[in-house]
């Protein structure tokens, strides 16, 4: 199945009408690159026969992360979001964000371990939780409390006193590795301290906003999936003498589905063009998350229900569903979402 | 996409974007890799409608310097591979001097494999076909022919035209760096009039129609035991030539 489709190219010339062909010449060019390189993968990662390691190394060496980032850092300056390391974002250091801890994840201001000032030096101690790439990234952003209050490192995977826990065996998105950190007296120089002591918080807000609208969008990619996968199964399917696509109850479970789909795909570009712009955008963004992730949820069960038993026994019907399913809790819970939401449209003035 | 028959059985193409030819890759990559290891320059000359920029494109972002286009109106007829080697042999000569032209062994549709003898007759150039590995010393081309059963080595001195099997290389992705640097990179376009020129070579081939093989099965059923069937079964592939008695 191709990944760039007619529609998208429609989509970005309402989006970027100057810049359309060349915003479509890479988005092809990494689309094809998915295709042959990466998505044939995919279900051996699930299952866990292959590593993603050699697959992502090459994503990123292939520049998918260059994407917005100004071209002195080495990025191509489309228009997307924005931030980062060079070696981040060339692919040459992976990173990790580690903000969750086991007795705080949305409610990041409890956070409980502690970053001390000693001489030309922090000192970090505590335990992170459920952190992606943990022990495989090369770089970890970690969130810790000073006496001014939240404050952001940049912890290398060689500061000493940095351990990682076992493999967390998950649900769905069985290709990243996902475990405890563990800093005791780690300690890192004074200059990665990000920003200023106190401004962790803020900090943190500001990328989760970014990067929940990435979280929907990807969220529309699995459901995207999902979907076509239910639809040429349901025009090949036959029961009763005819082809499942042809009853009503199926389609208008593939009317939903879709409808859910464009909704969440549109969602999500509208809250990525407002920040592009250099609006305001945290409400859009959430709900761009929350509605993007419930939907991909639905769309991937309804998928499954299509393929009937098929898709409960068929690990590349159902993996679409586990994947799904991580995203309306990372990176900001569906619930906190709605409280953000509401609290953000009730404080604007009518 | 996928390809689909219609019902009279021709070939529905509408649902499958035209893209690059896979040995064509092939060639664009050796051509690339000879620039690399001994300098000179890249340029992609195709023949196609105008949508396939997008193909020159595509070279360019693998690393090819300038690209070519030849715009026809209407698709060359596909096995009419004289007239494609004709116009692409005008818009050499038209691109400069040059030292070596790499072509793909076939395409990856029609693999009519004609172009590159053809082209290389055009040019007056020594043609060195189905290569599967390139060196080139002293302005002396040396490549490795792959033959049924044997593989034969050729030499020829430069200019010399090489049609490339698959096997040569693994052609490179372009990284998205590589992919908006191609839209800098110049591709002149020119209409195949100003080639032909009164000049245009006899039109041997016409195509009178394409359809697909139809397969029909011959729904046998055998009855009776296991064993009876069994060695009815046998019976009946060794009439139908499957089984040698």
């Amino acid at each position: 199945m191709p990944l760039f489709k007619p529609e998208h190219r429609q989509l970005l010339k309402m989006l970027h009408p100057a810049r359309e062909e060349e915003v479509s010449d890479v988005l092809s060019g990494l689309a094809a690159f998915m295709e042959e390189k990466i998505s044939p993968l995919s279900p051996k990662f699930d299952s866990l026969a292959e590593k993603i390691t050699s697959a992502r190394k090459s994503l990123l060496e292939n520049g998918i992360c260059l994407i917005p980032y100004p071209s002195r850092y080495g990025g191509l300056e489309l228009p997307f979001s924005a931030y980062t390391l060079p070696g981040i974002i060339s692919g040459k250091k992976l990173a990790s964000f580690s903000l969750t801890e086991p007795a705080s994840g949305s409610d990041a201001k409890a956070v409980r371990t502690k970053a001390r000032r000693v001489g030309m030096e922090y000192v970090l101690n505590g335990t992170k939780m459920f952190i992606t790439n943990a022990g495989e990234a090369d770089l970890y952003f970690v969130l810790g409390a000073t006496e001014k209050g939240p404050s952001s490192f940049i912890v290398e995977k060689s500061a000493p006193g940095l351990e990682f826990g076992e493999d967390l065996p998950k649900l769905g998105m069985r290709g990243s590795r996902t475990s405890e950190l563990r800093l005791t007296d780690c300690r890192i120089s004074a200059e990665n301290l990000v920003g200023r002591e106190g401004e962790g918080f803020e900090q943190v807000k500001t990328m989760l906003n970014s990067s929940r609208i990435v979280m929907g969008a990807l969220c529309v990619g699995v459901a995207q999936v999902a979907y076509e996968k239910a639809v040429t199964y349901s025009k090949e399917r036959r029961a009763f003498g005819g082809l499942i696509s042809d009853f009503q109850l199926i389609r208008e479970k593939i009317a939903d589905m879709v409808t859910g789909i464009s909704a969440a795909r549109l969602l999500c570009l509208y809250a990525s063009r407002l920040k592009e712009m250099g609006l305001e955008f945290s409400s859009e963004a959430s709900q761009a998350k929350v509605f993007a992730t419930e939907t991909s949820v639905r769309v991937c069960d309804q998928a499954i229900q299509i393929f009937g038993g098929l898709g409960y026994t068929s690990e590349d019907v159902h993996r679409h569903w586990r994947d799904a399913r991580l995203l309306t809790i990372g990176e900001g819970t569906s619930e906190v979402l709605r409280m953000l939401i509401a609290s953000r449209e009730l404080a604007r003035s009518l | 996409m996928e390809l689909r028959v219609n019902a009279s059985g021709t070939p529905d193409l509408s649902g499958a974007p035209s893209k690059m030819s896979t040995f064509d890759k092939n060639a664009v990559e050796e051509s690339i890799r000879l620039k690399e290891s001994s300098g000179g320059s890249v340029t992609i000359i195709t023949v196609g409608r105008s949508d396939a920029k997008k193909t020159v494109k595509e070279a360019l972002a693998m690393g090819g310097d300038r690209g070519y286009l030849v715009v026809v109106v209407a698709e060359p007829d596909p096995h009419d591979s004289l007239t494609t080697a004709y116009l692409l042999a005008r818009a050499i000569e038209r691109a400069g001097p040059f030292d070596l032209v790499l072509c793909a062994e076939g395409s990856s549709d029609i693999y009519a494999g004609q172009v590159g003898p053809m082209l290389s007759e055009w040019l007056a150039l020594p043609f060195l076909g189905y290569v599967r590995k390139v060196e080139i010393k002293d302005r002396v081309i040396r490549c490795e022919q792959t033959l049924e059963e044997s593989v034969r080595v050729l030499e020829a001195e430069l200019p010399a035209l090489v049609s490339v099997v698959s096997e040569i290389n693994e052609p490179r992705y372009p990284t998205l760096l590589q992919i908006m640097q191609a839209s800098k990179k110049p591709i002149e376009e020119v209409g195949s009039e100003l080639l032909i020129d009164g000049r245009a070579p006899p039109r041997l081939v016409t195509t009178v129609g394409m359809t697909a093989h139809a397969m029909s099965r011959k729904r046998v059923i055998f009855e009776g035991s296991p064993e009876a069937t069994s060695r009815k079964l046998v019976e009946a592939l060794r009439s139908e030539g499957v089984l040698k008695r």
